[in-house]
């Protein structure tokens, strides 16, 4: 049986919960785990005082209530499922080397910063920084997959050494910025400034998009690694048409201020 | 000239970042006013004039007169009863206020953050990302040949700045601006725009894509001539001004909110810093940021050396934790997280975004200021001080970290920001002793609570 914890008291300030993910709660009752200690502001309560716990710590995590304010769920991941039926705050996911996350609302700001392995999908839409270096880092995530079937903000995938970003809906501004490797697709439309300082790694994206000076035109081709992902992508849920599965892409090369071994694949119908 | 007049010499401006330590001021002492400032600018005029005695309550609870002590008994339980309580403002106070401010934040697990945030804090996570090479104004005065100014207006802004960038004689630059390239680069000619003998219009907000071609320029990089198309800058421009920045002998970068407020910020500062980086391969090149208030730059440096971070840093767990977005009080306001609120010497209440404010009428304020503001009207603490610089001693920093101390000109009846903040601290510590019991406490209380015992 899994564990089900459903919130039965709304927190007042920032609740955050790096506890609370399958393998940090494997072999604990539903006694265990509402005794387990959280931050709440400024003070440790325990996770009954915001959560009602049922089941057993299995391997599969079960959330349910309003977690817009809820932080950290499934930081330093490493196996078993996390399912939060509803929105959740910020940095879900943290420095995860395995397992899957699935949100079936909305994210807050940086889903899977400095990931390194394992599966993290919203349903709905994230906000700023998914899969991305914390402030001062070297290197954002650096493995793994973060799927958003919705809308990102900016600096997606800043700092990313390696993994896959599949936004859905529309980017922000500044999607692979420093980028040194990995691969971040964009089914909407994408901001402006798209792999400013990158090193290396691919930015594809469906719609026309606006490169920076330093990018410069090399061909137009069908790079057949595409297919491939594509076709992957639809067994996620991904709509991708035949149209881009098989056509041709733009091959834009960047960042010349830094290796120049980027690439910024655009669809051209 | 009144009889009980004072001439305070040497006295120093802290209306804006340049900290200008020249003034001298004429001090008719009965009225407690300031007659005449000599050397100040048109805003350094205004702000001596301006800071006369008004006649408010020291210190109001819910828009009531209250002794001093009750109201400091009252902020002191309003913040150790708080799960999120915020500190925001400190940039027009001294250095020894904002020292008590970090403490009491520290103490309450609280958050702090300045006005920094919503000025120069672009810059400031650049500045970790990039890093910054950097002078002080006087060593601009006496070595830049080369000044460039982006994205700012200083003869409005900070009038008294081109006496250490442009028309100063230095020991390097024997004949002052004849020996400087001046270069103002902005969206729209401004009234700084005279000074400069380049002046380079670049469409509005497109700074980081002229800053990366110039990037790619210096760097030897090919750049398409389409580049005018897009920023609205000719390539032979750009092409002339990077061959002005590699060989000049001293260049300075002097950067504005014009730059770190538009679309891009972090990005649009980092790039200009990684200009000046690329550039140190060719010649000596600097970027400072243009400060704006009197002591935001004392604010940074305070916040640094007390929590290792500049701006928006967290304690509820004990230990700082640095996150812009997360923890800057914009945020924490417009979220909803914040339950109490520490405002000192700024008014958030009037320039903030609706929603944070709106949130800000929620939550017990506790507020600091010489004067009524929109946020001392709606405090439930509301402590009257005495202006720094003007009444109250102390220690500022001038826009380039140098610190400069203040000298009064004349005494205020109303206590002085490190006071208050000082007695607040000191209840605040007791509270929290009795809360948690002296092993219970974190961070500077657990210090001092060993130091006690």
């Amino acid at each position: 049986m899994s564990l089900e914890l459903s919130m039965h008291t709304r927190p007042q300030v920032p609740l955050e919960a790096e506890l609370l993910g399958p393998d940090k709660t494997l072999g604990l009752d539903s006694k265990a785990v509402s005794g387990l200690q959280i931050q709440h502001g400024n003070e440790q309560v325990t996770v009954g005082d915001f959560f009602k716990v049922k089941g057993k710590g299995e391997g599969a995590i079960h959330l349910e209530g309003d977690l817009a304010r809820v932080k950290l769920l499934g930081s330093g991941m490493t196996t078993g499922k996390l399912h939060i039926h509803g929105d959740v705050g910020e940095h879900l996911g943290v420095g995860m080397s395995g397992g899957e996350i699935t949100v079936d609302g909305n994210a807050g700001d940086w889903v899977g910063p400095e990931m390194a392995g394992g599966r993290i999908v919203i349903k709905g839409n994230a906000k700023h920084l998914a899969g991305s270096a914390y402030r001062g880092s070297a290197a954002g995530m650096l493995g793994g997959e973060i799927f958003i079937h919705g809308h990102a903000k900016n600096e997606i995938g800043h700092g990313m050494r390696n993994g896959l970003i599949v936004i859905g809906g529309n980017a922000g501004d500044f999607t692979g910025v420093n980028m040194l490797a990995g691969t971040i697709v964009v089914l909407g439309e994408m901001g402006i400034r798209s792999g400013a300082g990158m090193k290396r790694g691919s930015i594809i994206t469906m719609n026309p998009a606006e490169m920076l000076p330093t990018f410069s035109y090399d061909c137009i081709y069908h790079p057949v690694y595409l297919r491939l992902l594509f076709r992957a992508l639809r067994t996620q849920g991904f709509n991708i048409s035949d149209a881009k599965l098989t056509g041709k892409y733009q091959r834009w090369s960047g960042d010349s201020v830094e290796l120049n071994k980027g690439e910024i694949l655009v669809f051209t119908p | 000239m009144a009889e009980n007049t004072r001439i305070v010499k040497n006295a120093t401006c802290t209306f804006c970042g340049c900290v200008c330590d020249d003034m001298e001021l004429t001090v008719d002492l009965d009225k407690k006013v300031i007659t005449k400032a000599k050397n100040a600018c048109v805003l350094g005029r205004a702000w001596f004039a301006e800071h006369q005695i008004d006649d408010r309550p020291v210190a109001m609870i819910d828009g009531k007169e209250a002794p001093l002590e009750e109201a400091i008994e009252e902020a002191a339980q309003v913040l150790v009863n708080a799960k999120f309580p915020i500190t925001y403002g400190l940039s027009d106070t001294t250095c020894e206020a904002q020292k008590q401010a970090v403490a009491i934040s520290d103490i309450i697990r609280g958050t702090i953050d300045t006005t920094t945030s919503v000025c120069h804090g672009p810059s400031g996570l650049a500045f970790q990302d990039i890093g910054e090479s950097t002078s002080t104004l006087g060593e601009v005065k006496n070595r830049a040949d080369l000044v460039i100014y982006w994205g700012g207006n200083p003869a409005e802004s900070h009038p008294r700045h081109f006496r250490y960038s442009v028309t100063p004689k230095g020991m390097f630059i024997p004949n002052g601006k004849k020996d400087r390239t001046v270069v103002m680069i902005d969206v729209r000619k401004t009234p700084s725009a005279p000074v400069a003998d380049i002046l380079i219009q670049v469409k509005p907000g497109k700074d980081f894509e002229l800053l990366w071609a110039l990037r790619a320029l210096v760097k030897g990089r090919k750049v398409d001539p389409q580049i005018q198309v897009m920023t609205g800058v000719p390539l032979e421009t750009m092409t002339d001004l990077v061959e002005r920045m590699k060989n000049c002998r001293f260049g300075v970068l002097f950067f504005g909110m014009g730059l770190t407020m538009t679309r891009g910020r972090h990005f649009n500062s980092g790039a200009l810093l990684a200009l000046a980086t690329d550039l140190n391969e060719f010649t000596h090149f600097v970027a400072k940021p243009v400060r704006g208030h009197g002591n935001v730059t004392g604010a940074d440096n305070v916040v640094s050396w007390q929590t290792g971070y500049p701006f928006g840093v967290n304690f509820s767990r004990g230990f700082p934790r640095f996150n812009p977005g997360e923890f800057t009080t914009v945020d924490t306001l417009t979220r909803g997280d914040a339950d109490a609120a520490l405002i000192i010497a700024s008014d958030p209440a009037s320039n903030f975004p609706k929603a944070a404010i709106e949130h800000l009428k929620k939550i017990p304020v506790i507020s600091l200021d010489t004067k009524e503001t929109s946020t001392s009207k709606l405090s439930h603490v509301a402590f009257a001080t005495s202006t720094y610089g003007i009444n109250t001693a102390g220690t500022v920093y001038r826009m380039d970290d140098v610190p400069i101390p203040l000298r009064p000109a004349f005494e205020s009846p109303y206590p002085g920001d490190e006071e208050i903040l000082f007695a607040i601290k000191k209840r605040v510590h007791e509270l929290i002793l009795s809360k948690c019991g002296a092993t219970g406490a974190t961070g500077e209380a657990r210090v001092a609570s060993k130091l006690m015992l």
